[in-house]
């Protein structure tokens, strides 16, 4: 009666055992921090203790700037991705197409995805002012030369023989692109666009420091001038939890859906 | 299904390490009638991938001509169907999207693209499995479907590049007797490219023996049809012919 037994197993347990075996830690954490401040009677304008913080984030969401620190900040991300993906893909696409113009542009590619993000904070504000204009110009570029770095990457390890094929069957130029080099870089530009994202993240809270009066990077470095611990580290806290789920429910099921779904070996 | 021909057909590639030309094709010429199946074999190296890669125009020639139902051909195009050696499967297709990827680009609709498939998933054996991606398929069945998808595109000729190289010797006997089945059916003009003497002589009815860039002989194999291997493999004209065309290749 095995049989029955693994059907007894059912998903939603599965889940429900990885979802505490990811929170566990985390609570392990929250546990010995307090228990640290307790011991030690550390000075909360060093590190403050998990109620007082409690209190910081609970008045945060109740007075409203928690929200709007919180939509400011993902207004910009998605507003920054949005735009570095609809011009990075077909970027990319047109350059992998061409081995000799993605051999040429390969190693600027690869030169910018590793300067992307918040060395060009500086220049940025140069460029924009503070504000929207210069941390949306942090994010898109983050978020733009990783996505048509594997975007590229993605094209030209489509293998030869199903370019071969789509042509033989009498795929036209545009047919190529929508049914074979679009879907065929798609898991590439999915990984893109996570890694892509957690640079993003990371700049936007860099650039919100110093670049605009609103957003969670902002809350951070605003706390820290009335020596407020608690909000910095709920900020904190939220700044790291928001990344999880945008990552653990939308980016990572994105990728192992593509991925997966096809195959990893191709033709 | 229509004819192919090509005439003093040659290719030369320019050799980077020693700075000279290359010849790989000299001065091949071939008739294929409508509905004839041709099979053409030869040792590695002897060029018999880059005629097919020619003839399906992913490679282009140094010289002569190729005519597909009279017309001269420029790059690829669907009067010539192509079943590659490593399948090419669309991954991100199902089996059904697969076979009926050449109906599609000629923007045939839903409907009829769904009667398609009915048909020549039926044809492969293979109806259960539609909905199916091909990394959920064995090597066998997604060759079957490599054969369907080229032909439901109902192709002028049909290019086949060592299409049952790289599955098992059990599959491959099936998969012979299939396509050999499926020729009878519907009478495709085929040219097979193979290393495989015996597979070669299975199938076709003139084998080419190609060396080192240009055709060595040409031998008709008039043996009954419907071929099986459980009758044949004990037949002594298979067995005559197979020897002949083995000794042919080995002297090449």
């Amino acid at each position: 009666m095995t049989d029955e037994a693994v059907s007894f197993s059912p998903l939603p347990y599965r889940r429900t055992l990885a979802a505490v075996k990811f929170i566990a830690p985390l609570l392990a954490l929250v546990v010995l921090w307090q228990a640290v401040v307790t011991v030690f009677a550390v000075d909360p304008r060093v590190f403050p203790s998990v109620p007082t913080v409690l209190r910081a984030g609970w008045s945060t969401i109740v007075d409203g700037t928690l929200v709007a620190h919180v939509g400011a900040s993902l207004w910009r991300v998605t507003v920054g991705t949005v735009i570095a993906i609809l011009t990075a893909v077909p970027l990319g696409i047109a350059m992998g197409v061409s081995k000799g113009v993605s051999a040429f542009l390969t190693p600027l590619f690869r030169f910018f995805s590793v300067l992307a993000g918040i060395a060009w904070i500086p220049i940025a504000t140069l460029w924009f002012g503070y504000g929207f204009g210069a941390i949306t110009f942090v994010i898109f570029n983050a978020v733009f030369f990783v996505v048509a770095y594997n975007t590229l990457m993605g094209v030209s390890t489509i293998p030869m023989p199903l370019r071969h094929a789509a042509a033989a069957l009498g795929a036209n130029r545009w047919q190529m692109l929508t049914q074979v080099l679009l879907p065929g870089a798609l898991p590439n530009i999915v990984t893109g666009i996570r890694t892509g994202m957690g640079f993003a993240w990371r700049g936007l809270i860099a650039a919100e420091m110093i670049a605009t009066n609103v957003g969670l990077g902002y809350m951070l470095f605003l706390a820290r001038d009335f020596y407020r611990t608690e909000v910095i580290v709920f900020a904190m806290i939220v700044i790291g939890v928001i990344w999880l789920v945008l990552d653990r429910f939308l980016l990572a099921p994105l990728e192992r859906a593509t991925v997966e779904r096809w195959g990893l070996v191709q033709s | 299904m229509k004819s192919l021909v090509l005439e003093n057909l040659s290719k030369t590639y320019f050799d980077p390490y020693r700075g000279t030309q290359f010849t790989a094709i000299k001065d091949v010429s071939l008739q294929v009638g409508e509905g004839d199946f041709v099979a053409v074999v030869g040792p590695s190296g002897c060029g018999k991938s880059t005629i097919l890669n020619m003839i399906a125009g992913f490679v282009p020639i140094s010289g002569g001509r190729i005519l597909v139902d009279g017309h001269q051909v420029k790059g690829p195009g669907p009067d010539r169907g192509v079943v590659f050696q490593s399948h090419a499967l669309f991954p991100w297709k199902t089996v059904a999207e697969n076979v009926t990827f050449g109906p599609k680009m000629r923007g045939v609709g839903k409907a009829e693209r769904a009667r398609i498939a009915d048909e020549y998933l039926a044809l492969a054996g293979l109806s259960h499995a539609a909905e199916r991606y091909p990394n959920e398929l064995s090597g066998g069945m997604q060759q079957r479907v490599g054969v369907v998808r080229a032909l439901a595109n109902n192709p002028d000729v049909l290019l086949m590049d060592e299409p049952f190289a790289s599955v098992d010797a059990q599959t491959r006997m099936t998969l012979q007797e299939e396509l050999t089945r499926i020729w009878e059916e519907r009478r495709p003009t085929v040219v097979f490219i193979t290393h495989d003497v015996s597979e070669a002589v299975f199938l076709a009815n003139r084998v080419v023996v190609l060396s080192k860039g240009h055709v060595l002989a040409e031998v008709a194999v008039p043996l009954a049809r419907p071929r099986s291997w459980t009758r044949l493999v004990e037949d002594d004209g298979f067995k005559a012919l197979s020897n002949q065309v083995l000794q042919l290749v080995r002297s090449a």
